[in-house]
């Protein structure tokens, strides 16, 4: 409808766009850029990321007893390989290193030993030796497989249980999934932001302008307000999809995909309530963004119908926003199907806050039908 | 046609207006009052900005609250202050507020370059409004009053801002337009309307103090105006005894215009009362109350 | 001044002050825990003397040896050290113990561990070597060329000063132990940088209603036209500044003010910043001077105050030019940010890596490190150098905006 999109027409000028687009930057260069320069972060983090694909492709997305002996092997015959590496340079078994085990368990104190160490992870970077390191401490997590790791209270056991009995083991290395979760917690923040910034002042500008007076003794009359709100979702709508797709293309050059069929309770170290793959994972975590900038994008407009003046209206949401970083994110986004939290959390949070955003502004929409406009 | 059928308008324990009674038909009608008196309140309620504490406004019978949009599809409102967007140009203004009338822009476009004109604003239609003088903004207001080719006209200090020339012709055309809709026109510069206005309503004390034409008004004062001159140190104690519509310095002299209810001086001239003279004499001991 | 009254009169303004006190409290509360723990330096200082030397270390030794051995008649166990004591007993055998032979054990344990670290600061301290860490540091940035060369000339200095430190002995002071309380960083990292988030984002907020309040309400064509004129803006800068103080100190007074009734400090007001116990991470605070932490205190409420007041400058100069309070805010946010990340763009082989990191944002942030050696804003004029160079700035620019607005049109 044409009201409708005049009323966008307002909230998304040049300005307010250009001004989107340096927050954005901003934002960008501190929060988001490490994610996805960094990806994945040095050593073993890179060992762990490649591993993790080559267990997808030869193992797929379940490990089963028989797959985890095989990686054992493998590691065995890698194992050997090193020994071979060592013990073909003297200097290694001048230094009392006769072999891989001998190189893992050096003396802290022996300084010749320490200085060989080094050389080969930090210096010269062998690559042999960073994946022997990271399918070690993987193996450790097979052999541990059927403990939680945490203490847990009955629900989360349960559960666990329940995946074990699934043949579900946490045997995949976790670098891309605590990735994933760091990214869209801070891509989050910066649609978060984005939308709360452009949405929060157009509708107090038509009422300090003293639109209000021509607006709603036209023949639209009040319903005006109606379709004000309904621009505002829209445009937050646009917004954030057109933001999604730009720091998702940005996240493509992470080059995850090999691990979208894994189911994420198969990444170490993330039980979870539920199983979704990684990929309807990130489906999900897209989702939640959409609520989250729709349930802000109703209670910015909410604010913006009822306070007198600018700085009122960035004082009230303030809290609102502080109380979101602190905790709101982690909870909601970054933790979202986490067993840290009760199964129920999550879900009452999100219908809690929808119903108390989509109430406030029904209330005000009946509010405004029979107001009196006097400003 | 518009019927304002006992309507009170409370704030709180405030006031503003009080079992208000008018009837309104095609024509011309001036809403004369000083400020703070209550015009703008009863314009507001007319528009369905404010709602009547008690009582209702009727049209055709139908109550305008009930009536909703196919009421406000009849109105054309100039408020006192509105607003607009400063970087929008009048062609663009008047675009957006006849979606907001319920016109198509097939329709709106021929009819904002007429109207724009009409104003003597056509060669300024694609300029931004942050570039206008108080007067032409004053015409797009008015021009956008008359989008929806209103059957109701109301209009609320429209004249402010608009130099003489522009004021007659203003006059002129609210005279075309009241033969065939209801205009009502709020305003306290009484030469405006004295001389086009079919009906003045006059409010005082919460309440309708006249509801008829020009010269019935005019002849509440019949024989009670005069005007004399006298020296300037007369004029004091001449003020303190007589109610003075004007003092006008001439050849050395005070001229003086005043009423004067019982037997004349006899070297007072009788002058015939002017609409000024009514409102000066009624709201002579008023003071500015709140309008809100 | 009536353009202080409309920031006071607006509830926004203190309400959300309201609000971030109550918040401040409450963080310092729920950190408390440990606040008795605390108080045995005290008892340290008031029994031994401030500063820790051979005699008085020797005297505190005796004292523990002492008061072992009466634990040892009262629990009838015997160790060689609390520690050990604490290592072996399990779950059950804790219960059986009163809450006085309890409290008993943990204190003495407390002054133990008091004692160890203090014995071992010589040699703690003879190993480090700080041109190693400056060369460690430009390794960990990846810096070269002139930075590089730049950073290590800084860690000389510091190696002389460091070595200066060590021998008057500055740092054989008793103080919190860092590694176990984190004393200095919860004060100076986290409760500080609350302050100075909340205390920037009133003193905008208040700043740009000030600034932009007659474009906003309207009243702009009266108010400009008077007598006092367009001069209006100086009072409204003055009144910007004048709040921003006091915003300051009410807010430092009121969360300070509770820091220092949970955390009892009275002891150690006049211990030096640099002591061997005020040793968090890698590398102990070494300050460039010879300061107590109450001059510490004091210096780095001032660079807060400075900030502060800075910020409301440059808000007031954004508010003036745009004339609309959510631009000025989401404006000065902004800067802010970008101000920071700056540093981050430049080369890494060149100086300019450090020249940016002279600047507000990353000086009101990087508190717990003000005048200290180390790290990438150590320099010894870094504080002084970035307030003054600021001032200069903020104050060319009210400067040049105020000129622009007596020029403006006012429409």
């Amino acid at each position: 409808m044409r009201m409708i999109w005049n009323e966008m027409k307002k909230i998304l000028t040049w300005r307010m766009l250009t001004f989107l687009l340096l927050v954005n930057a901003v934002l960008y260069f501190l929060l988001i850029s490490f994610d996805i320069e960094y990806f994945p972060n040095g050593r073993p983090a890179l060992d762990g990321y490649h591993l993790g694909i080559e267990m997808i492709e030869e193992y797929g997305v379940l490990m089963d007893e028989e797959e985890m002996l095989d990686f054992r092997r493998q590691f065995e015959s890698r194992k050997e390989e090193a020994n071979e590496y060592l013990q073909a340079r003297p200097e290694f078994a001048e230094a009392g290193i006769d072999g891989y085990e001998g190189l893992v368990t050096s003396d802290w104190d022996n300084e010749e030993q320490q200085n060989l160490h080094s050389q080969i992870m930090h210096e010269q970077q062998v690559d042999l030796f960073w994946e022997l390191q990271e399918r070690s401490r993987l193996i450790d997590f097979h052999d541990t497989k059927e403990m939680i790791g945490f203490e847990p209270n009955t629900l989360q056991q349960t559960r666990f249980d329940k995946l074990l009995t699934e043949g579900k083991y946490q045997a995949y290395p976790e670098v891309v999934i605590q990735n994933f979760k760091e990214f869209i917690v801070h891509v989050g923040i910066t649609i978060l932001f984005s939308v709360v910034l452009l949405i929060s002042p157009f509708i107090l500008k038509d009422r300090t302008r003293r639109l209000l007076d021509l607006q709603y003794t036209s023949k639209i009359g009040r319903s005006l307000y109606k379709t004000k709100l309904i621009a505002g979702i829209l445009s937050a709508g646009l917004v954030i999809t057109m933001l999604l797709a730009f720091y998702f293309s940005l996240y493509a050059q992470n080059g995850t995909s090999p691990y979208f069929s894994l189911g994420v309770n198969a990444f170490i170290a993330n039980l979870t309530w539920y199983d979704p793959t990684f990929l309807q994972y990130i489906w999900l975590c897209i989702l939640a963004i959409y609520v989250i900038g729709f349930i802000f994008t109703m209670l910015a407009m909410s604010v913006s119908s009822v306070v007198p003046n600018f700085v009122t209206l960035i004082g009230i949401q303030i809290p609102l926003i502080f109380v979101m970083l602190l905790i709101g994110f982690n909870i909601l986004l970054g933790d979202i199907i986490s067993v840290q939290f009760p199964q129920w959390l999550v879900p009452c949070l999100y219908g809690l806050l929808s119903i108390v955003s989509a109430g406030l502004l029904i209330y005000l929409m009946k509010r405004e039908k029979v107001k009196d406009i006097s400003e | 046609m518009l019927v304002v059928k006992e309507v009170t308008k409370q704030y709180g324990d405030f006031t503003a207006l009080r079992d208000i009674q008018l009837e309104f038909e095609t024509g011309l009608y001036g809403l004369l009052a000083p400020n703070g008196a209550g015009k703008t309140t009863l314009i507001k309620m007319l528009t369905t900005l404010l709602y009547p504490t008690k009582g209702e406004i009727l049209y055709n019978g139908n109550n305008i609250s009930d009536m909703d949009s196919s009421y406000r599809e009849l109105l054309g409102y100039l408020p006192q202050q509105f607003g607009y967007y400063k970087n929008y140009s009048p062609k663009q203004y008047l675009l957006y507020l006849s979606a907001l009338k319920g016109i198509s822009k097939k329709e709106a476009l021929p009819k904002i370059i007429e109207l724009l004109d009409k104003v003597a604003l056509g060669d300024v239609m694609n300029k931004k409004m942050k570039k206008f003088s108080g007067g032409m903004v004053q015409r797009v207001g008015i021009a956008q009053a008359l989008l929806n080719d209103p059957k109701i006209l109301i209009l609320d200090e429209p004249t402010a801002g608009l130099d003489p020339k522009e004021r007659a012709r203003f006059r002129i055309l609210l005279t075309d337009l009241a033969r065939s809709r209801l205009v009502i026109v709020s305003t306290h510069i009484v030469s405006d309307i004295e001389s086009i206005a079919n009906e003045i309503i006059m409010i005082k004390n919460q309440q309708i103090l006249y509801k008829d034409s020009v010269e019935t008004i005019c002849g509440t004062l019949d024989g009670a105006v005069f005007e004399t001159s006298m020296e300037f140190e007369q004029l004091e104690s001449f003020r303190q005894s007589h109610v003075l519509l004007s003092e006008k310095q001439e050849y050395g002299k005070m001229i003086v215009r005043f009423i004067h209810k019982e037997t004349p001086l006899v070297d007072w001239l009788p002058v015939q009362p002017q609409l000024e003279d009514v409102f000066l004499y009624e709201y002579r001991d008023e003071t500015n109350g709140t309008e809100q | 001044m009536y353009e202080c009254r409309k920031v006071i009169q607006s509830p926004i303004f203190l309400g959300l002050f309201l609000l971030f006190s109550v918040y401040n409290i409450y963080l310092i509360v729920s950190s408390s825990d440990h606040k008795e723990e605390l108080k045995i330096v005290n008892e340290l200082i008031d029994i031994y003397g401030r500063d820790i030397s051979d005699t008085s270390l020797a005297r505190l030794d005796q004292d523990i040896q002492q008061e072992m051995t009466q634990l040892k008649r009262s629990v009838g166990l015997e160790f060689e050290s609390v520690q050990e004591l604490l290592e072996n007993m399990s779950l059950e055998e804790q219960e059986t113990y009163s809450q006085e032979q309890w409290s008993q054990i943990q204190q003495l344990a407390v002054k133990e561990m008091y004692f160890n670290t203090a014995r071992s600061i010589d040699e703690n301290y003879a190993v480090i070597t700080i041109q190693a860490a400056g060369e460690d540091e430009v390794r960990r940035y990846g810096l070269s060329g002139s930075a590089a060369s730049y950073l290590l000339q800084e860690y000389e200095k510091l190696d002389k000063r460091f070595k200066e430190l060590v021998k008057n002995e500055e740092h054989k002071q008793w103080f919190f132990a860092g590694k176990a309380y984190f004393m200095h960083s919860f004060l100076f990292q986290t409760v500080f940088r609350h302050i100075i988030i909340e205390s920037l984002l009133l003193i905008v907020l208040a700043t740009a209603l000030i600034t932009a309040y007659e474009f906003e309400q309207k009243t702009q064509l009266l108010m400009f036209s008077t007598k006092r004129g367009r001069k209006l803006m100086k009072d409204k800068l003055t009144a910007s500044i004048v709040i921003a103080l006091v915003t300051m100190i009410f807010l430092l007074g009121i969360t300070l003010g509770t820091f220092f009734i949970v955390f009892d400090y009275s002891h150690v007001w006049s211990t030096s910043i640099s002591s061997a116990f005020n040793w968090e991470y890698n590398f102990p605070y070494i300050a460039w001077w010879d300061i107590s932490f109450e001059t510490f205190l004091w210096l780095v409420a001032g660079i807060v105050l400075a900030g502060g007041l800075l910020m409301s400058c440059l808000t007031f100069a954004l508010s003036a030019v745009v004339k609309n309070s959510y631009i000025a805010f989401a404006g000065i946010a902004l800067f802010f940010v970008a101000v920071l990340l700056l540093p981050s763009f430049m080369s890494k082989s060149s100086i300019l890596f450090f020249i940016t990191g002279y600047n507000l944002s990353q000086l009101l942030l990087g508190i717990p490190n003000s005048f200290m050696g180390g790290g990438l804003t150590g320099s010894r004029n870094y504080e002084w150098l970035t307030v003054s160079c600021w001032t200069l700035i903020a104050a060319g620019i009210c400067f040049v905006a105020y000129r622009r607005f007596t020029k403006m049109d006012i429409g």
